[in-house]
């Protein structure tokens, strides 16, 4: 038998040589495609995570949870104790939740007296976490819903309070988010109160820099950061943080959302920003005064402009 | 008697994969949605050198590669790229391995560390050729210490619980050429 093998290398040895050269071919191959052709390539990524994570998720959500009251174990110790100071707080948060509530009344009337329209389209789907990126390079989250629920990707995603990251890649069933810690995430915000327009660069840490900011002196620690919808990329005024003073004295950004315990997330349905492009005429058409569903024979130019007149 | 020596390699094989995507599911877990401030080792790299240098008729190159794209596609990174690294650091382990196995640990500890060394910063060069922003250098230089000091823990439990020993014992052993 071990002579058999031995005769045997002889010609097999060249021919494996020959088959590992092909299959590291392969892979390049695969490698150069990506660059050269990457959303073909992150499209069958998108479709491979779609297939094999939701298949792993019945074993994911137990040891998950099972990791996380191990975790969270610590904190049942002192339950009693944490238990009066909710009850404390919540007692303050009820009068805080008389007066927003009479707030919001009362900015509503305001509103309506006012005839202000509000973006009316954002609605949202919620999912559920299911994976992480595996990585400790790439902050990004698997959520469970995908294609098959109206996911479009460049959609934003937030938990209950801030903004997350925005949603790159999409599979039948899951979605990706790519965090704003994300090295490669870039979003538009604006500070309040000074309407300073900046780029969130994502940088692997938990309190991302400020970038391309035009006038740092007006922008002060503890100012709010929300997303100022340039370019179209996210509807604006979501949310995203507050302005603090890093170590190495740069402006960087305290996320309003909770990355410890990403569970639930937010996909915003966020329809693309109608941009003006038309510079304007300067012979302003006739204005038809016209009511009710155009004529079935009228040309689609003035269908055209009766849209832009209403 | 060739029946049951084809058999259990094929059942070592088997044994790897389920182990591989056991670490793939563990590290997909999302435990841990905070940028981490360090990088832990890459077990699976770890532990398919252990299989190579000690066993490398279980890993066969089309089941290293087949395992190593499917994670460089889970876990965002380029893919293949690393996948190719790693055939090839492989396969020069796997021709070296009757010359390690006759070393002592350090030897193979060296060599393993040089393998892992290479496997995680030629992808880092092939990216800065093609103009990809690669991942933040002290973190990639951290995963690589990292992985080259858990190789003795893998190595450790791969003899324990898998029985991948260093010494030639069993049947399997014997063999002198990888597959």
């Amino acid at each position: 038998m071990a002579r058999d093998r031995q005769t045997g290398e002889d010609y097999v040895r060249p021919i494996r040589r020959l088959l590992v050269g092909l299959l590291l071919l392969g892979l390049v191959g695969t490698f150069v495609l990506w660059r050269i052709d990457s959303p073909r390539v992150e499209r069958f990524r998108a479709e491979v995570t779609d297939r094999l994570v939701p298949r792993l998720d019945w074993m994911m959500a137990p040891v998950t949870g099972l990791v996380n009251m191990a975790m969270d174990f610590q904190s049942y110790q002192r339950i009693h104790e944490q238990n009066q100071e909710l009850r404390r707080e919540l007692q303050r948060m009820s009068a805080w939740r008389e007066a927003a509530l009479q707030l919001e009344q009362e900015n509503a009337k305001l509103l309506d007296l006012n005839n202000v329209r509000l973006d009316p389209q954002l609605t949202y789907i919620t999912g559920v976490v299911m994976a992480d990126s595996g990585s400790p390079f790439r902050q990004s989250v698997l959520l469970n819903v995908g294609g098959r629920d109206g996911v479009l990707d460049g959609w934003p995603a937030m938990d209950g309070i801030g903004l997350v990251g925005r949603i790159s890649g999409t599979g039948q069933s899951t979605s990706r988010v790519i965090l704003l810690t994300d090295t490669s995430s870039r979003i538009p915000v604006t500070i309040q109160p000074s309407g300073q327009h900046a780029i969130l660069a994502g940088d692997n840490t938990i309190y991302p820099p400020i970038d391309f900011l035009e006038n740092p002196d007006l922008v002060r620690p503890g100012d709010r950061v929300v997303s100022s919808g340039d370019g179209g990329l996210f509807p604006p005024d979501l949310l995203v943080g507050t302005v603090t003073m890093g170590t190495d004295r740069r402006l960087r950004i305290r996320l309003a959302a909770d990355y410890e315990r990403l569970e639930f997330l937010r996909v915003l349905r966020s329809h693309e920003a109608e941009a003006i492009t038309d510079p304007g005429k300067l012979i302003v058409p006739e204005p038809r005064e016209l009511f009710g569903p155009p004529a079935p024979g009228l040309p689609a130019d003035s269908a055209g402009l009766e849209a832009a007149d209403g | 008697m060739a029946d049951t020596a084809v058999l259990s390699v094929w059942m070592g094989r088997l044994t790897f994969l389920c182990l591989a995507l056991v670490l793939v599911f563990l590290r997909l877990l999302p435990l841990d949605t905070l940028p981490p401030g360090w990088a832990g080792p890459d077990l699976l790299l770890a532990a398919v050198l252990v299989w190579t240098v000690r066993r490398p008729r279980l890993v066969p190159v089309a089941l290293v590669a087949a395992v190593f794209l499917l994670t460089d596609l889970l876990f965002q990174r380029p893919p293949g790229l690393q996948a190719a690294a790693v055939v090839v650091a492989t396969e020069m382990l796997r021709r070296r391995h009757a010359r390690l196995r006759s070393g002592g640990f350090a030897q193979e500890w060296l060599a393993v560390s040089v393998a892992i060394a290479g496997v995680i910063l030629a992808p880092r060069l092939a990216l800065l050729v093609t103009l990809v922003p690669p991942a933040p250098l002290p973190l990639t230089l951290m995963q690589v210490l990292a992985t080259m000091l858990a190789y003795p823990a893998v190595a450790l439990v791969a003899q324990i619980i898998f029985g991948v020993a260093r010494t030639a014992r069993g049947t399997a052993d014997s063999r002198r050429i990888g597959a």
